[in-house]
């Protein structure tokens, strides 16, 4: 985000400031919160998500090599029958005490029909980018994490940015999916066109789509800028860089008076390489300033702004899957809802003021961007482009006030919640949100019946 | 101000000194790999990216001084931290399809221990 240079200055500079004493506060690290033991009482393995909010002890775990495999599995296993890519989503999505299918094994290019690729859904994000420079082509938009399976981040609407670039499902032209009467469905515009528009976006809960048939576009470079602003200079200028840039995003970051902007651009310039990910350090100087400062926001803001106000920008020129989408290696819990476009913007007024008034713990960057529509039944972007607001607390933070002081703002502007991100909504609320709910949950019974698919997340989310 | 947090920093890098050890070079760790093909696979998955990249604060693929103190703990704390998550770690290092023996192998090779 920022140089790691900087970074270092920031944390170095809030130290110093305090002395010895507000050395130690400053760098003063919570305990690991508790974990589960890695087995239960009947030996079976522990897993959790990334973040740590969400575990179970599958009683099978299955890592099929085939198509042909995912299709018996789903017949025989013990319900109900999850699968799990990097376990990135915040929500019970994941949690089984049946059968927890992992992917991996199916992963890869299958084949090219023209410019589409054919791909494997247990492919990894961050592995999927070179597989397709190597033919020239690329994702047209990537998120800002690319440890995901692709089933998994096209499952659960995740996204980019662009004014004119959809979420990840707006790219599939077609589908396989496997049910679970261990049927294979191919899905298109034209066949199994009902079990398309819902299989797109479909939290797991159909079957499990194997394969993907996705456009792609040219592998073009990109000119990344990243600078930092006054958060008032950010707002007023920030609905024509949406307009402007291929990609444009930014990060209001509270207590501080501050947003870090983000644009990407095609360019036909030679490769300049970004310099090693300093997310981790500016982060860190951000935790120290909170842990030395919180008692006082004019003094925490005056201190950021003195170390961060002036920093200058950086710049970098690659190909895009090498900039849109990185590791993170520091964990947290995320809120993020998709708000229509035109409220985004005072919503995160609201939410930047309730944080910087109530919830002096939070050091996060909130993240904003902008999403193209589409038409999956439940795609959040379904029915117009939509605007994203994403809270982020480090995962040894308390995290509940998301549900208290920020979602009940956040739906007030009528936003959709991300569907692997925290959020307190339940069938109801959906089939308010979505024109097409009951469609998706006809398509559903169709194909699942017995509620094979179904953990007592999905259960609750789709009043089963 | 800048030029006093400079020298800050200067003074932090001198007084961290330590007698430089044997740490394996990023042409290195980019072709590190366990022989194994199996878990190779599952190294690239599930280890290489964070263990392979000194910004992500993980010991790195065959640091042995790195890997020393935690070595020193036990193979079962090692594995306990793997499985459950660990700093900034996540739990089972994202690989669903891993196997506790197919963790102990990775964490010996990471430690530079070896396969077996």
């Amino acid at each position: 985000m920022i140089s790691r240079r900087t970074a270092l200055l920031t944390g170095v500079g809030a130290v110093a400031a305090a002395g010895a004493g507000g050395a130690f506060l400053a760098t003063r690290e919570k305990p690991e919160p508790a974990a589960p033991p890695s087995t239960d009482k009947d030996g079976r393995l522990l897993w959790r998500n990334w973040s740590g909010i969400e575990h179970a002890y599958p009683a099978e775990r299955l890592a099929p090599r085939s198509e042909d495999e995912v299709a018996q599995a789903l017949k025989t296993a013990l319900a109900p029958v999850r699968v799990v890519g990097a376990g990135h989503s915040f929500t019970g999505l994941v949690p089984t005490s049946g059968a927890l299918m992992s992917l991996d094994s199916l992963a890869g290019i299958a084949a090219w029909e023209g410019d589409e690729a054919v791909v494997w859904t247990g492919t990894r994000l961050g592995a999927l980018g070179p597989e397709l420079a190597k033919h020239g082509r690329a994702m047209p938009n990537l998120p800002d994490i690319n440890k995901q399976s692709l089933g998994g981040a096209m499952g659960t609407a995740t996204h980019g940015t662009g004014v004119k670039l959809g979420a990840i499902h707006s790219d599939v032209r077609a589908l396989r999916l496997a049910t679970p009467s261990g049927d294979i469905l191919e899905c298109d515009a034209a066949t199994n066109a009902d079990v398309f528009q819902a299989a797109k976006v479909s939290l797991g809960a159909l079957g499990v789509v194997t394969q993907v048939r996705l456009a792609t576009s040219p592998n073009r470079r990109l000119h990344r800028r990243v600078w930092i602003e006054p958060f008032e200079e950010t707002l007023a200028k920030a609905e024509a860089r949406w307009a402007q840039h291929r990609n444009f995003e930014f990060y209001a970051v509270p207590f501080t008076g501050l947003c870090a902007n983000i644009t990407h651009d095609e360019t036909d310039e030679a490769a300049r390489v970004r310099g090693p990910d300093s997310d981790q350090g500016f982060l860190e100087a951000l935790k120290q300033l909170r842990n030395l400062l919180r008692f006082s926001t004019p003094l925490r803001k005056a201190a950021a702004k003195a170390l961060l106000g002036s920093v200058e920008p950086e710049e970098a020129v690659d190909e895009g899957w090498k900039l849109l989408s990185t590791e993170r290696p520091v964990r947290f819990n995320e809120m993020e809802f998709h708000l229509p476009a035109e409220q985004q913007l005072a919503a995160l007024r609201e939410v930047v003021a309730t944080i910087e008034a109530k919830r002096p713990d939070v050091f996060f960057p909130i993240e904003l961007r902008r999403i193209a529509a589409d038409d999956a039944w439940l795609s959040p972007f379904e029915g117009g482009a939509r605007g994203s607001i994403a809270i982020h607390t480090y995962y040894k933070d308390d995290y509940a006030f998301l549900f208290t002081l920020i979602e009940p703002i956040l739906r007030r502007h009528g936003g959709r919640p991300h569907w692997g991100k925290l959020n307190s909504l339940k069938a109801p609320d959906f089939a308010e949100l979505y024109p097409r709910w009951n469609d998706f949950l006809a398509v559903r019974r169709r194909l699942d019946p017995d509620g094979r698919m179904l953990n007592p997340y999905l259960k609750a989310v789709f009043g089963v | 101000m800048k030029r006093i947090l400079i020298v800050a920093i200067a003074a932090l890098a001198a007084t961290a000194c330590t007698p430089p050890a044997a740490k394996p070079t990023a042409a290195e760790l980019a072709v590190l790999a366990p022989g194994d093909a199996r878990l190779a696979e599952l190294y690239a998955g599930a280890c290489k990216t964070c263990h392979t990249n000194p910004q992500s604060g993980a010991p790195l693929t065959h640091d042995t001084e790195a890997w020393a103190p935690r070595w020193k703990q036990g193979e079962a704390t090692l594995l306990d931290h793997v499985v459950q998550g660990y700093k900034g770690m996540p739990a089972l290092g994202q690989c669903a399809a891993c196997t506790p023996d197919d963790l102990k192998a990775l964490i010996r090779f990471l430690a530079g221990k070896g396969e077996d």
